[in-house]
């Protein structure tokens, strides 16, 4: 397994400026005359600029075969029973607005479309702030990592990834949702 | 190799015009052909028993041959025949058929059937020979432009027109991409964060890209294959066809109506009114209709709302991927000529449009500076591009799984492991898509790899599937067996070779044979479905926001609706006037339809 930050020279820890990613892979992308690393230098930008994607592999380095801890914590799963029924309330209203042809049957739409504009942006406000204080925890994680112990960042990682992936799914209804 | 064998020309191979530049001491040019033209119409005509007519000769013979003369060919390039709507088949101004594995076909005669990809060599070919005319030595290497929101397969279908033609394709990069290139070549070392916004013949792309340090780095782009001036020219006909109302047209009269639309859009982006003269149109009477820009902004208005959407999308995503403010809105493609359209743009993103790129040349010297690079005439940019398309796989239950999403930089590669599932199960077959809906069905199918397994027990056999996407945005599938290490390509087979032949006839006889029988009857059902959509959402926003309507716009929907409505109840099917009442109503119902978005909208207050 390539280490991504060995790649762009950038030291292995949690920690990492996005500045500092951004001017590796500058310079890099600049001397690389073959652009046969391209595609890894690329990856490796993304994945360290996400906090959640440089966790998973910052971890899959130190301890490849950890498993990610899978369980729902009680908090996330109260959020994840309100995200589900928005998403699909916001699919069938976009699925109306796809079917419309008119101006007219688009317009009659509009008042719903705002109120679900509002609630996924409030539910993005939540996904955000329950990510950043998992994220800002990364030096305690990275600590207990040096000393053995992985539970914390099995878990940590976990619980970001789903939030990850319901932000996602909000974020592209919000997009939708914009162009209504 | 001497300099001159190295040459690489920029071709621009426009849905409606195509032009070629070169970089000539340092600085990018469109070259022009022996008549002193910059742009070839991407028009190709075949009279009958004679050699291929291309460009301005070609376009000349439209309105005679309409059959045997195709344009727009871009529109259905790389592109199945089972993916085309109805409306794409009829209105396409030439025969188009299914080819032996759902390909797309046109029909010159009963003997010939010709490919987009050999109507697009044609074009091609005529561009390298004006090139080694202008530059008096052989050609042999080109960069192309495509549109940003091309797929893989669109893609590939125009590296393999380029080929037929005795190019080899050093780059494929995209259209705004290149413009980017045009614009901000004398800017380097400014910084900023632009988007470009290219309205061409047939495809819209709206890309917004950081300009630093000699990177120009695509942030975001998003775009419709099917949006562009032939759209425009299409609302302006079909007006015509309104007032002349002549009943069934023949290819002829189809063919001048559609010429006749383009020039009056052509003169009304200058003037602000024209007389569109129809001489000797039906058994040689004479007409002429005069268009107002007020009433030609009002035809062309819903066109251009398209595009807003999709402005919003890209910039969207920019902001949520922490670009900066969009500090420039260049321009591109004729079709941004129309002053509709900048104003628009002003209202809908706040920004001056920058007009200082010409709209039918910046994509080729665009795409004459990426050749400059690549064979070293030009100081290095480094560009750098993203996949418009999210790419997955089906899995089970009809879903897209997302192996490398939209906006991803490319190139770049992501992996993905499958196991047997069976004991001694001999390989999978994986369904490879492109697009951004959640149902596999509702993607592009781009075809299917098969994923070799060597014998043994279930959960044996594990092979680590490697999806790469160029900097072409062109994908290659890698599979590596993971006992042995050994690497091979997939072939990515085209998957529209299982359609079976009674599907490829009834498409075939649906498109042709029944198109002219039942069509009233098939816009009559349309037309209802428009009515039923319609009355509901008069009578809805009419309880919402009717008090606040002046008198006359009431009495005027009153009118429309209740004419929908005896139509509907009459026992007799008539689909042109159903098709026109909707329309009346649609047109009755615009001042109802902004007061209810602006209700909406200040209730948030």
């Amino acid at each position: 397994m390539t280490s991504y930050f060995a790649l762009l020279g950038l030291p292995e820890t949690l920690i990492l400026e996005a500045a500092s990613v951004e001017d590796s892979w500058r310079t890099l992308t600049r001397n690389e005359p073959s652009g046969s690393l391209e595609p890894d230098l690329n990856r490796a930008r993304a994945t360290l600029l996400d906090p959640v994607t440089r966790l998973a592999h910052w971890l899959e380095l130190r301890a490849p075969d950890a498993r990610v801890d899978r369980t729902i914590e009680p908090a996330l799963m109260d959020l994840f029973s309100e995200i589900g029924p928005v998403i699909k309330t916001t699919d069938d209203l976009l699925n109306r607005h796809r079917k419309a042809t008119t101006a007219l049957a688009r317009a009659v739409l509009t008042r719903e479309a705002i109120a679900a504009q509002l609630r996924i942006q409030q539910l993005l406000q939540r996904l955000q702030t329950l990510k950043t204080s998992l994220i800002e925890r990364f030096d305690a994680i990275e600590a207990d990592v040096e000393n053995g112990c992985f539970d914390e960042a099995t878990k940590s990682l976990g619980q970001l990834k789903f939030l990850s992936r319901w932000e996602e799914q909000c974020r592209e209804r919000l997009l939708s949702l914009i162009a209504c | 190799m001497n300099e001159n064998e190295s040459i690489i020309i920029g071709i621009d191979l426009g849905t409606t015009n195509s032009l070629v530049g070169v970089v000539d001491s340092g600085f990018p040019i469109v070259l022009a052909d022996q008549n002193g033209d910059r742009l070839l119409p991407s028009c190709v005509s075949w009279p009958a028993g004679q050699p291929p007519l291309i460009g301005n000769e070609a376009l000349r013979s439209r309105i005679l041959s309409p059959g045997r003369t195709v344009t727009s060919i871009k529109r259905f390039i790389g592109r199945t025949f089972a993916d085309l709507s109805e409306d794409e088949i009829r209105e396409a101004g030439f025969t188009v058929v299914p080819g032996t594995v759902g390909e797309i076909e046109v029909q010159l005669d009963s003997e010939t059937r010709i490919s987009p990809e050999k109507i697009s060599s044609l074009i091609l070919q005529r561009l390298k020979e004006n090139a080694e005319a202008a530059l008096e030595m052989p050609v042999t290497r080109a960069v192309i432009t495509v549109p940003a929101y091309f797929n893989n397969t669109q893609r590939e279908a125009t590296k393999r027109a380029a080929e037929l033609a005795g190019l080899t394709v050093e780059r494929i990069i995209n259209e705004p991409t290149a413009a980017a290139l045009a614009y901000g070549l004398d800017k380097l070392d400014e910084e900023s964060t632009v988007a470009v916004y290219d309205l061409g013949g047939g495809t819209f792309d709206l890309s917004i890209l950081q300009m630093k340090d000699g990177f120009f780095e695509v942030i975001s782009t998003a775009g419709d294959t099917r949006l562009g001036g032939d759209d425009l020219d299409r609302a302006i006909a079909q007006h015509f066809i309104e007032v002349l109302s002549p009943g069934p047209l023949s290819p002829e009269e189809e063919a001048t109506v559609m010429v006749r639309a383009r020039e009056a859009k052509e003169a009304l982006s200058s003037e602000e009114s024209v007389i569109i003269r129809f001489p000797f149109f039906r058994e040689n009477e004479s007409y002429e209709v005069a268009l107002t820009r007020a009433r030609f902004e009002e035809l062309i208005a819903p066109v251009i709302e398209r595009t807003r959407p999709i402005c919003q999308r890209a910039f969207a995503e920019a902001a949520n991927k922490g670009a900066g403010r969009v500090q420039k809105l260049i321009l591109v493609g004729g079709s941004t000529r129309i002053p509709l359209v900048r104003e628009k743009l002003k209202t809908w993103l706040d920004l001056e449009p920058d007009v200082s790129q010409h709209p039918d040349e910046t994509v080729a010297l665009g795409a004459a500076i990426q050749a400059g690079m690549l064979c070293g005439r030009v100081r290095q940019i480094i560009l750098v591009d993203v996949t418009p398309l999210s790419l997955g796989i089906e899995t089970f239950g009809g879903l897209m799984n997302v192996i490398i999403p939209r906006n991803t930089t490319i190139p770049t590669k992501a992996g993905e492991l499958f196991t047997n599932a069976v004991d001694n199960q001999e390989s999978m077959a994986i369904r490879v898509l492109q697009g951004e809906r959640e149902l596999a069905k509702d993607n592009w199918l781009l075809g299917e790899v098969t994923v070799p397994f060597s014998p043994g027990p279930r959960s044996s056999a594990r092979v680590g599937v490697q999806f790469s996407i160029d900097r072409n945005g062109i994908l290659e599938v890698l599979a590596r067996d993971t006992a042995t290490g050994e690497d091979h390509v997939l072939e990515i087979r085209n998957a529209a070779i299982n359609v079976d032949d009674e599907a490829v006839e009834r498409m075939v006889s649906e498109s042709i044979d029944y198109a002219f029988e039942d069509m009233n009857e098939r816009i009559w059902t349309e037309a209802t479905f428009k009515s039923a959509e319609l009355l509901p959402a008069v009578a809805e926003a009419l309880t919402l926001v009717g008090s606040l309507l002046p008198d006359e716009d009431r009495a005027a929907i009153d009118r429309a609706s209740m004419n929908v409505r005896q139509i509907l109840e009459g026992t007799e099917h008539n689909a042109p006037a159903l098709k026109a009442a909707n329309s009346a109503l649609d047109e009755a119902t615009q001042t109802l339809a902004a007061l209810l978005v602006e209700a909406a909208f200040s209730d948030l207050d």
